[in-house]
């Protein structure tokens, strides 16, 4: 491989790597804070891209409910894609109240949670298709205003292309995790997420509102599936209802890859099968999903914890 | 507890997403306004019924919903015309997803539910391999709408298409691209490797590039959930071809496009059947222009039948109608005027489902039909025998949001 090569697909790996890392993350947040995974992620990162889409004045197709039903409203990118993940978010704090705590007040077995998680996500994506339809939806042209399509990072003879999405996607993934780390590690809400993620019981016992700090972490996992969600289908385009799925399972890789529960783990995995996934050779691009869940078991096997998990150890 | 949950979600990890992939694809059953006849002969409950089986979710959803929109304007042409010898035809719609697995339940549940006299369907190749032997061993009539994979009409004897081969279809384009670009030379083929429809094309695309002459620089795979083709399309690129050929579905060669024409790349692409739809042009919009694709249909078909369907097509959607949607058309003119030929000859009110189904299949193969794709007739083993192709090139609007497929001379 020569270096224009390697440095371009070096760019791929990290710009697909960074919305993994962002995804993970809501995974990661909600399983150190309850210990399960909420399978209803993938759809809700669906969610947000077609919300963003349609507050941009993006118009339906010739199918579903909303066939041919434009919202008298078109907001700038900027202002769609906020408003978008917070809707999204909205989204996640229902599943919280719908699927998830009425399970955890009778303390069912998590593995309940997990299938309800699960049965949310199907009812979603049906309901995507079945108000907008199958179509593919890609955000206008301008979207990201007059940037050009690629910057050239080589020569006019040896062009080195990169799409100016993938530049834009990383710098705000890179963005949004630090703003991320910073509420968790210096807030005081952030501290009390910590807190109710390391011992809930003990939480609120010091007074700590155990109900309302899940139902933030619900509300900041699903705003990042939602921008996650619009992230990559300003850049691939809105691929269907179905559109999350693939994503959401790659979540799953990165997350026992970097180590559950483990937030610096989330990125770390994101961006590492991410890069991965970039290098695997073209004859065997097709299977790069395989690679992908190819070192989850390896993990499993080797390193249940994951890189920068902590390793489980059962007092008796 | 918490802890020992999250382990146990831990090792449950794997086992779910496969499920939740699984899922990802399944059908979502019965669609649209089914009546069960619980008749065992056709025409006692009123209607006989044609089942279409089709993939109107998962990711061969925007093809499938092609195809019903094309069936329920035939459906009412038909009736509106007096049915069959003035019987009305109604259609069963079932839902197969993209999946296999919800094809073989689709055409069960038209067969032994629904007890209809044949079935159009269903959307992909693959799923096709999968269920059409189960209505072929039920000896119920089936006319593959848009299955063009090599093998098809061989599953059986009750199996037929009116998609024309890939085989027949795909070189056309070739030679197009040959004809605008005479001095290209180097191809880089991409191509789903989980379609069977899309391996089938893309072998043929590769021996036609071949047979002209041209250097195939390299062949990429990439899967039809696919949505990020960066790796590929930088491998691609980086060997500087001078013409692209995708063998995908709608969505991912769409999205393939983009990213190529993002990246730069401003060499000619053909697309396979898989961009043979307006449906590709939410996708790469404006970067769509451009795109050749052979095709088994022309909006511009100067037929009779053409005229009347095109019209009602515009009507309703706003829009000139796509290939699967003609095709479904020409799939259940077909079953009608087969129908219409049996019941001359023996009044089918009186056969048995059975003797009825068997007497249909055999009057499909004989017969000829002038349908919106143009004349067509079956071979013995079912297989189209259709006169016209064309090539036709996407061209799209300045904004990217309206586009149409040009047909080159």
């Amino acid at each position: 491989m020569d270096l224009s090569l390697f440095f371009q697909q070096f760019l791929n790996g990290l710009s697909i790597g960074s919305v993994y890392a962002i995804f993970a993350l809501g995974y990661t947040l909600i399983f150190s804070i309850l210990g399960i995974i909420n399978f209803a992620h993938g759809a809700i990162f669906t969610l947000g891209a077609y919300f963003t889409y349609a507050l941009m004045g993006g118009a339906f197709g010739f199918n579903g409910l909303f066939a041919n039903v434009q919202l008298p409203i078109r907001l700038p990118f900027i202002f769609a894609l906020l408003l978008g993940s917070t809707l999204a978010g909205l989204v996640g704090v229902a599943v919280e109240r719908l699927a998830f705590r009425p399970l955890r007040r009778q303390g069912a077995d998590p593995l309940l949670t997990v299938v309800s998680s699960l049965g949310v996500a199907l009812v979603i994506v049906n309901l995507i298709q079945y108000l907008v339809g199958a179509e593919s939806y890609t955000f206008p042209a301008n979207t990201y205003g007059n940037l050009p399509p690629s910057i050239n990072f080589g020569t006019p003879e040896s062009p080195i292309p990169i799409r100016t999405v993938q530049i834009v996607i990383f710098g705000v993934s890179v963005l949004i995790l630090l703003i991320l780390s910073y509420f968790i590690n210096r807030t005081k809400y952030g501290k009390a997420m910590r807190a109710v993620a390391e011992d809930g019981l003990t939480a609120s016992l010091l007074g700590i509102n155990t109900d309302f700090f899940i139902v933030l972490t619900f509300f900041i996992s699903s705003f990042l599936a939602g921008l996650a969600g619009t992230l990559v289908g300003s850049s691939v385009s809105i691929a269907g209802p179905y559109f999350g799925i693939a994503v959401g399972l790659k979540g799953l890789a990165v997350i026992v890859l970097g180590g559950l529960g483990s937030i610096p783990g989330a990125v770390v995995g994101g961006l590492a099968i991410g890069l991965v996934e970039a290098f695997v050779p073209g004859e065997f691009s097709a299977y790069k999903d395989a690679v992908a869940f190819g070192i989850l078991f390896f993990m499993l096997l080797v390193k249940p914890e994951g890189l920068l998990g902590r390793r489980f150890v059962q007092k008796v | 507890m918490k802890k020992f949950a999250a382990h146990r979600t831990c090792a449950l990890l794997v086992t779910f997403a496969l499920l939740l992939s699984a899922c990802g694809e399944t059908n979502s059953g019965s669609n649209s306004s089914t009546e069960t006849t619980s008749s065992t002969t056709a025409g006692s409950s009123g209607a006989i019924p044609i089942g279409i089986a089709v993939g109107q979710t998962g990711n061969v959803g925007l093809i499938g919903q092609e195809s019903v929109a094309g069936a329920k304007i035939a459906e009412k042409y038909f009736n509106d015309k007096g049915g069959v010898d003035g019987t009305p035809i109604k259609l069963i719609f079932e839902d197969t997803g993209g999946d296999e697995a919800g094809a073989i339940n689709a055409f069960q549940s038209l067969i032994t539910k629904h007890k209809v006299v044949g079935i159009v369907g269903p959307s992909r190749s693959q799923q096709g391999f999968a269920a059409q032997p189960v209505a072929n061993n039920a000896k119920v009539p089936v006319l593959g709408p848009s299955t063009t994979a090599k093998g098809i009409p061989q599953i059986g004897d009750y199996i037929a298409r009116v998609s024309a081969p890939v085989t027949v279809v795909a070189p056309n384009a070739v030679k197009a691209a040959i004809k605008i670009n005479p001095k290209l030379k180097r191809v880089a083929v991409f191509y789903a490797q989980d379609d069977a429809y899309s391996k089938s094309e893309t072998d043929i695309f590769q021996q036609t590039v071949k047979e002209q002459g041209l250097e195939l620089v390299t062949v990429q795979k990439f899967q039809t959930t696919d949505t990020d083709f960066q790796t590929q399309a930088t491998n691609g690129m980086n060997l500087k071809p001078d013409l692209v050929i995708i063998s995908s579905l709608t969505s991912d060669g769409g999205n393939l496009v983009r990213q190529l024409r993002e990246l730069g790349y401003k060499g000619l692409i053909i697309g396979g059947n898989g961009l043979n739809t307006p449906n590709v042009y939410p996708v790469c919009k404006a970067l769509c222009d451009g795109v050749l694709v052979a095709q088994a249909y022309s909006p511009e078909h100067s037929g009779e039948i053409n005229n009347v369907y095109r019209t009602a097509y515009t009507n309703q959607y706003k829009k000139d109608p796509p290939q699967f949607s003609a095709q479904a058309f020409t799939a259940v003119q077909v079953f009608v005027e087969a129908l219409t030929a049996v019941d001359q000859k023996t009044d089918i009110s009186k056969m048995s489902l059975p003797q009825l189904r068997t007497e249909l299949n055999k009057q499909i193969l004989a017969g000829k039909y002038d349908t919106p794709i143009g004349e067509i007739s079956f071979t013995s083993e079912g297989e189209i025998v259709q006169k016209d192709f064309y090539v036709a090139q996407i061209k799209m609007d300045a904004d990217g949001n309206k586009g149409k497929f040009t047909y080159l001379k």
